[in-house]
Parts: C-alpha cells; sequence; structure tokens
C-alpha cells in the first residue's frame, strides 16, 4: 500500500483528525497570543510582581517537558479534585498555557529592551506617549516578535502532537490506529508529514508576506 | 529667553554639572566647548529638560522650572518650543529618513510640512538619500536629516549636541551657514561643538566648560584673549592637536 493509497482509502479518518489539530491549534494560538501579549505588557510595566511571575513561569514550561505537564493535568489533577474533563480540553488549556508564557516572556523582554533613545527622540519631538506608542514602540516592537512569534506558533503546532498521548482524537493519534491496523508505518507517518506540510504551508506563506511587508535589516551597515 | 540659574545635578551624590547658570537668547548663537567628560552633554540634557537637576531653576520663555521637582507634580516640559539633535541621532529605525522628518511635524498636524521638508532638503543636499532607511545612510547624512527633523517642528530653542561631528568640511559650512541664517528667524540655538572656527565667527556667546563648572564666559573674543589659565590651556592643546 502506498502512501496515496493509504491517503484515499483513509481520507475521511485523516480529515477529521486534522480537524481536531486545527481547532485545537486554532484555540491554543488565540488565547496564547492574546493572552501571552497582555500577561508580557503587565510584565514589563509591573517588573517585580508580574514580570518575575511570568519569567518563573516561563521558565517552568521550558524545563518541564510539555508532555508531562500535560499529563500532570490529566490524571493527577483531575484524580486530586475528583472531575472528569474531555482531554480535548486539557489539551487546549495546557498547551495554552505553554504557550501564553512563552509569548508573554518574548514580549516582556522585547518591551524591556525596547531602546529608550527612540522614545527620548519622539518627546523632545513634541509627540504624545500614545503617539509614541503607535507610530514608534508598538511597530518597532512587532518587527522584532514576529519572527520569534512564529516559531513558538510552529513549536505549538508540533506539540499539539502530545494531545493523543491523552486520547485525544487529533490527527497524531487518528495515524496511529491507521498503523496498528495496516501496520504501514513508513507509508502513515508520510503521509502524517503531508498533512503537516499542508498546515504549516499557509503559516509559512502569511509569515514570508508579514515578514516582507513588515521586517527588514534596521542594524547598522 | 531659555534661562538656568544655579543648576547643579549629577548621579549618587557625585555632582556632573555644578551651579551652572547662563541665557539662551532668541536669535542668538550660544557655543558651548570644553574637555571631554566635562559635563557639556549633561547640561545639554539639563536644559532640554530630558534630566532634572537637584538644584537651581530652568526658566522656558513663562515657564520656570524648579528644582527639586517635586514629585506629586506633574512635569510637562514644552517639546518642541525646546528640542534638541542628540549626539547619537536617534532616528526611528523603521522609517525612512522622509518619514523620520514628516511624523512628528503631520502628527502636531501642520500643513506645510511637504513645502518646509523641500526646503530643507535643497538646504542640506539631502534630496540623494532622503528615501533611505538610516541605516542604509551615512553618519554625515544621518546628522543633516536628525537636524532637519528638529527644524521642521519650528522650535524656539533648538540644542545641539556635536551634530557635525561626522560631516566633511562642505557640509560643515552649509549646515553652519544654515545656522547663522536661523538666527534671523529668532531661534535660539545652542551647539557644543569643537569647531572653534564656528564659534569665533559665527558665536554671539561662548561658553567654556570645565570640570562641571563654567570656568569662563563671554563673546567669541574670548577665544583669542582667554582670561582663564584653564581656558588658554584648552586652546593651546586643541591648536596644537589641529
Amino acid at each position: 500500500m502506498t502512501v496515496f493509497d493509504i491517503l484515499v482509502n483513509y481520507h475521511v479518518a485523516f480529515l477529521q483528525g486534522l480537524g481536531v489539530t486545527i481547532k485545537l491549534c486554532l484555540i491554543i494560538w488565540s488565547v496564547g497570543i492574546v493572552g501571552g501579549i497582555i500577561l508580557g505588557v503587565a510584565g514589563a510595566y509591573r517588573r517585580r510582581t508580574w514580570g518575575r511571575f511570568i519569567r518563573g513561569m516561563s521558565f517552568g514550561f521550558s524545563a518541564i517537558p510539555t508532555l508531562v505537564v500535560l499529563f500532570w493535568l490529566h490524571y493527577p489533577a483531575q484524580a486530586a479534585f475528583n472531575v472528569v474533563i474531555d482531554p480535548f480540553y486539557t489539551a487546549a488549556f495546557t498547551l495554552s498555557l505553554v504557550n501564553i508564557f512563552g509569548v508573554g516572556e518574548s514580549v516582556r523582554q522585547a518591551i524591556v529592551d525596547f531602546p529608550r533613545q527612540y522614545i527620548l527622540a519622539g518627546r523632545v519631538c513634541g509627540m504624545t506617549t500614545p503617539q509614541i506608542v503607535r507610530y514608534i514602540q508598538l511597530p518597532i516592537l512587532f518587527r522584532q516578535l514576529l519572527p520569534t512569534m512564529l516559531i513558538i506558533q510552529v513549536s505549538m503546532l508540533h506539540a499539539s502532537l502530545f494531545a493523543s498521548l491523552i486520547s485525544v482524537e487529533e490527527i497524531f493519534r487518528v495515524a496511529q490506529r491507521i498503523n496498528s491496523a495496516i501496520y504501514r508505518p513508513i507509508e502513515i507517518y508520510t503521509a502524517l508529514a503531508l498533512f503537516f506540510l499542508l498546515v504549516c504551508l499557509p503559516i509559512n506563506l502569511s509569515a514570508a508576506y508579514l515578514k516582507k511587508r513588515y521586517t527588514r535589516d534596521m542594524s547598522e551597515r | 529667553m531659555l534661562t538656568a540659574k544655579n543648576i547643579t545635578f549629577g548621579y549618587t551624590g557625585t555632582p556632573i554639572i555644578k551651579d551652572i547658570s547662563l541665557a539662551i537668547k532668541p536669535g542668538e548663537i550660544t557655543v558651548l566647548i570644553g574637555p571631554s567628560g566635562c559635563g557639556k552633554t549633561t547640561l545639554l540634557r539639563c536644559l532640554a529638560l530630558l534630566d532634572r537637576p537637584q538644584q537651581g531653576s530652568i526658566d522656558i520663555e513663562d515657564r520656570t522650572f524648579a528644582y527639586p521637582w517635586p514629585p506629586e507634580k506633574e512635569f510637562v516640559p514644552p517639546w518642541p518650543v525646546v528640542t534638541t539633535v542628540f549626539q547619537s541621532l536617534f532616528l526611528w529605525p523603521h522609517l525612512t529618513l522622509r518619514k523620520n522628518v514628516l511624523l512628528p511635524v503631520r502628527l502636531r498636524g501642520t500643513s506645510d510640512g511637504m513645502e518646509k521638508l523641500n526646503e530643507l532638503i535643497e538646504a542640506f543636499d539631502m534630496k540623494d538619500f532622503i528615501n533611505r532607511y538610516p541605516n542604509e545612510a551615512s553618519l554625515g547624512q544621518r546628522q543633516r536629516v536628525a537636524l532637519a527633523r528638529a527644524l521642521m517642528l519650528r522650535p524656539r530653542y533648538l540644542l545641539l549636541d556635536e551634530i557635525t561631528s561626522a560631516l566633511d568640511v562642505e557640509q560643515i559650512s552649509k549646515i553652519l551657514d544654515f545656522l547663522k541664517r536661523l538666527r534671523g528667524k529668532d531661534i535660539g540655538i545652542f551647539l557644543i561643538t569643537h569647531l572653534l572656527g564656528f564659534a569665533r565667527h559665527a558665536a554671539d556667546q561662548v561658553l567654556f566648560m570645565a570640570d562641571g563648572e563654567i570656568a569662563e564666559s563671554g563673546g567669541p573674543e574670548i577665544l583669542k584673549t582667554p582670561k582663564t589659565e584653564r581656558l588658554f590651556q584648552f586652546l593651546s592643546v586643541v591648536a596644537a592637536a589641529s
């Protein structure tokens, strides 16, 4: 059975799995980016409280494997609180949390490291604080953060595979189930790779467009 | 008039400028000279209201900024009535040089921005590079743009920190001629420079700073016949170096 045969025969199952993966990622991306930006801004302006909290949490999530956090929240936490939560929501919550602190720390760091001289130049030119934020800080921060944000979001897409290990019927779990039935691992995982390429293509195209439109080498020549 | 009275500023108890008083009059060029590290830029930052002295006061037209400034009192400097061009220029890297010059003036709602910009492009010979980004222009080109950005705002007092350091002789001459013309527009210019020739020919007032103090001041004649030993030594060193 070739990769093409697998795609034809199991396309319904694959598309269902892909649908779950995309739904999961849309939640993780939107919650992570919005929450991360809010948290990052809070951390930059409240360095001793929110700033330290974000740094600590971000360090924790980068040091502890995401899979371990996922298992903690799926098995012991639910047992401790005597609740049963749909694994999809547990995965969405856990990965959103990881994304929030990843994005939050990047945003916090970018704001803290923002060159003050550009703000100063705006002030002596008579610009108000909202004008400086809108026309100077935000465009420069956006250009700085865009590549990092995209890398984090693609890594979150990859991390969504872990959801299969707590029984979320996403695309990797679908691939595993098909494999257990026909045992053609190379062809099945190649088909899986094609689906990931399909998902990543629009992300990469949008990234390329945004990079072309908004970023340029600003270093001194 | 922009007047500083007995201003003292320092970090952690060590004064960088000590008990300095001076006046910058509209339509006059005040040149500040002195050895490196004597506090010239710090003085400029205090006059531009970027740093707040521990003592003294600064009057700008009818407004008084008396120090120490009470922490609970709102500090609203009259920028860009008084504005500054920094030695490091601080052009915004994401905007072209043209947009760097136009952004502040557009945000102020000034209608004749393009006309004024064209005039400055002509005066500072910026036509060939005005559409480039700051990192695509030479330091000398950026210095001209930073000066143009400040001038677009029609300031009453213009504080300039070594803005000709990277220019060639021809460009220095053009810019300094332009500064001389600004006198006629009633703009008070405060210029930190090492160009003693310009100070001799164009300054209305020369201040010599050493060790955080104004060691000598007067008309350009003090550069020919210094009264203090310290200025004499400084001029001798500059003459020997050139």
